[in-house]
């Protein structure tokens, strides 16, 4: 069956649960998925600095890719807490 | 399912629907994701790989542009690995949902 011709509102308020539940799920990973591409540039461009001769990454860029997005959340949440106290002045 | 009487043939069809709308929201979302990673894998090998464009390609170039896309591949998979890491173990330590946390650390594109 294609989903375009399904007609939703004969689906049973169970179903609709169901489908808004997964729904908001999808929703989720793909904004998690968006902020993945967002770090992946920001990091590619932070960790890869000499010629890219293997198509493995290194031990060193690997590690370089994970501090990258841990100091980038870190780096999220201080802003956050800024703007906190900030707000508090 | 109608050998036991259960189930009418509208209960199938909108277990069909429903079947039907969850391939096509999973199917859509995995081209999205493809097409988002093709682009910026065309973009940072091309930057890297492509310094002088030539009249044609040489096979330097095209063999750079494999190591590159791999390499790129992967270190999204790492980014990726990483970045849900952290958000669920910063979602559990704040006692927060995930949903509102990624909605919250989620950069602008570009």
């Amino acid at each position: 069956m294609d989903a375009s011709q399904v007609d939703v509102t004969k689906l049973s308020d169970n179903d609709k649960k169901e489908l808004n539940q997964f729904l908001a799920s999808e929703a989720q990973k793909s904004t998690i998925q968006q902020s993945v591409h967002h770090l992946t540039d920001a990091c590619w461009k932070k960790c890869i600095t000499s010629r890219v001769t293997a198509g493995r990454l290194d031990s060193s860029e690997e590690s370089c890719a994970q501090n990258c997005v841990e100091r980038w959340m870190d780096t999220n949440l201080a802003v956050l807490k800024h703007l906190e106290v900030l707000r508090g002045q | 399912m109608a050998l036991f009487g259960s189930g009418s043939s509208s209960n199938q069809s909108q277990q069909d629907a429903k079947a039907a709308i969850i391939k096509q929201v999973q199917a859509e979302a995995a081209v999205t994701n493809a097409r988002a990673l093709i682009s910026r894998v065309n973009e940072h090998c091309f930057e890297h790989c492509i310094p002088k464009p030539g009249s044609t390609m040489s096979s330097s170039e095209e063999s750079c542009l494999s190591n590159c896309m791999e390499k790129y591949i992967s270190m999204w998979n790492v980014v990726n690995r990483t970045y849900v890491s952290r958000i669920s173990s910063e979602s559990k330590r704040m006692g927060q949902d995930a949903v509102a946390l990624s909605q919250l650390s989620t950069p602008s594109d570009k």
